[in-house]
């Protein structure tokens, strides 16, 4: 680790003046961010639709800016965020993040293994302590003393709490390490948890996704990096810039629900012509990720414009929300015919009981009115 | 705890809760009206029992509703005639023919059916949320609808209203997230069935029971209307 700059370390890799400012234009529309208040002026200093004031002040932040240190950390995960990243859109952000801003271990990409690496961690984690970035990808098993996943004899909790201390902020990449994602799937046997239901004393960022859209996560990322605050987060901790809407919000097949032409099968006349999937289980209206925007590999596509509804994975517990193919509106687990036939039985019993409470009761005051009517009329 | 979670609550734990408690109520209801004792008729039939019943059903529901000047209820307060039919043909067409609601039906029943285009259940709920409103104000206004209404009717009326107001925001995504929406319309939805059984919502089954029985008599005596 050198104390350079970032820039002195991008122009040491040969990188010129020019390409270092288209950078970070690039940079400042991956972080969606302007500078407030937004005043009529603005667009003079727009260029390419990306503001010019931004881009200079993140140059600033690179030219005075060291280099920061990421740690990753994989637990129950697939690689499936990593495996996504580093097949992103734009390879020079993520050259830019993995490379220049220095990841300094990561369990898939590190080319050494074993005991090295993890001296190595350690050695980070001592020098840059309470600075460097914490990456966490994969939920964390807490049943049975963290048994379910251990890493060089020690368990994802220990690792995770022992990284997480010194830590400057985390930030966890997809559902699973965000929420738990398919390892807390009900019965969740491995206790698996997101980062931020076992750190509390840490700023904990969620890109909650399946995998985690590549885009989303560098541009959290490198705002951290360059201006070393967190964007704004809503309240499950999700970058507003990115989780802001719903992918319902921003879907090209929006138009057709609010006409209500939707495909009924997935080989339909409807489905061949691109209509709503909501009938087929489309859980976009309750799904804020940026999908519909960013898309995926070079906003090529993303699920609901290939034809398959959205599956809800930017959110929690979305492998116990109700069946993929299920209709949002459904309820999650209706009664079955048990439970309905108890009820009905239930009813039918205390309603028969009652009446024949309400029927021996009412035979007890006709007894007793007669009685005193004939003793009226005796009297009379 | 979250929207999201809340939302799974609603949708879950305590919608089967309502659902449950609706079922057992609305048989008890049944049970105990079935129950009240039959006193034995002893006239022999001179007409059609079941003809009686369909007579009844036809009149009652698919033609006399739809033909204003046969009605007296028209005549003699058009307000209840017509918010009260507006209000009646919204919910049903919302119930029974929006999308969400018939995926609740297929998820419950086991199939679905074709339904209605957004925009004209829209329209039609959007009436019968200006109907409900319009009733209210008449209840307040009308001396003899104030007099014999209490707090029970109120109640009636606000338990039926945020539900069908819920959903109409959450149709257009007004002022409040989906999922918040979501979650109080499933809320609100949840009371509602609690409710129906305790109170005079239940009509909604015993107007099919009165007009088979009644349809029943008038047929055997040959006295249709």
């Amino acid at each position: 680790m050198s104390e350079k700059t970032i820039y002195q370390h991008l122009q040491e890799q040969g990188v010129s003046r020019r390409d270092f400012l288209k950078l970070c234009g690039m940079l400042v529309g991956a972080m969606g961010i302007s500078v407030p208040p937004l005043e009529s002026a603005d667009f003079l200093f727009q260029s390419d639709g990306v503001d010019q004031r931004m881009v200079q002040r993140v140059a600033k932040a690179l030219e005075s800016k060291t280099r920061a240190p990421v740690i990753w950390l994989e637990f129950q995960d697939c690689a499936g965020c990593t495996e996504a990243l580093t097949r992103s859109q734009s390879p020079t952000l993520i050259d830019l993040v993995l490379n220049s801003i220095s990841v300094e271990y990561h369990e898939t990409l590190t080319a050494a293994a074993g005991f090295q690496t993890e001296a190595n961690k350690e050695a980070i984690m001592q020098a840059y302590h309470g600075q460097y970035v914490l990456v966490v990808e994969g939920s964390i098993p807490t049943a049975a003393g963290g048994a379910y996943c251990t890493i060089g004899g020690r368990s994802a909790v220990d690792l995770l709490e022992e990284a997480a201390e010194g830590a400057a902020a985390i930030i966890a990449t997809g559902n699973c390490s965000a929420f738990g994602g398919l390892p807390k799937a009900a019965p969740n046997p491995t206790g698996a948890k997101g980062v931020w239901e076992i750190i509390k004393d840490k700023p904990v960022v969620n890109i909650p996704g399946c995998p985690a859209i590549p885009e989303v996560f560098t541009g959290t990322l490198a705002h951290f990096l360059i201006f070393g605050n967190l964007p704004e987060l809503d309240d499950l901790n999700r970058p507003m810039t990115f989780y802001g809407k719903t992918v319902h919000d921003r879907c090209l097949r929006r138009p057709f629900y609010d006409a209500g032409k939707f495909a009924m099968s997935f080989d339909d006349q409807g489905a061949k012509e691109g209509w709503c999937l909501y009938k087929l289980g489309c859980k976009g209206p309750t799904t804020y990720n940026a999908c519909a925007s960013i898309k995926w590999d070079a906003g090529l596509s993303f699920p609901v414009q290939s034809g398959h509804p959205c599956l809800g994975c930017s959110e929690p517990d979305f492998w116990d929300g109700g069946g993929f193919y299920q209709g949002q509106s459904a309820p999650l687990n209706p009664p079955g015919m048990v439970s309905v036939g108890t009820a009905v039985g239930a009813g039918a019993v205390i309603g028969a009981v009652m009446a024949a409470n309400n029927a021996s009761q009412k035979k007890r005051a006709t007894a007793a009115g007669n009685e005193t009517y004939r003793e009226d009329k005796k009297e009379a | 705890m979250n929207w999201n979670e809340i939302l799974e609550f609603s949708r879950g734990a305590l919608f089967n809760v309502a659902l449950i408690f609706f079922v057992a109520g609305m048989v008890y209801r049944l049970v105990r009206v079935l129950l009240l004792g039959w006193s034995r008729d002893r006239a022999p039939a001179a007409g059609s029992k079941v003809g009686g019943v369909a007579k009844s059903f036809l009149k009652g529901i698919l033609i006399w509703p739809f033909i204003p000047w046969v009605k007296r209820t028209f005549s003699k307060n058009p307000i209840i005639y017509l918010a009260g039919g507006l209000f009646h043909l919204g919910l049903f067409a919302a119930i029974f023919l929006g999308t969400p609601h018939m995926l609740v039906w297929k998820s419950l029943l086991g199939f679905g059916w074709r339904t209605l285009p957004v925009p004209i259940v829209d329209w039609l709920s959007a009436g019968a949320i200006l109907a409900m409103i319009v009733l209210l104000i008449n209840r307040r206004i009308n001396p003899v609808l104030k007099l014999i209404s209490g707090p029970a009717e109120y109640l009636s009326w606000l338990v039926v209203f945020l539900p069908m107001v819920s959903g109409y925001m959450m149709t257009h995504h007004m002022f409040f997230r989906y999922e918040v929406l979501f979650s109080l319309h499933m809320i609100a939805v949840d009371v509602l069935l609690i409710w129906i059984p305790l109170s005079r919502i239940s009509h909604f089954m015993f107007y099919f029971f009165s007009r088979t029985i009644h349809g029943l008599e008038f047929g055997k005596r040959a006295v249709t209307p």
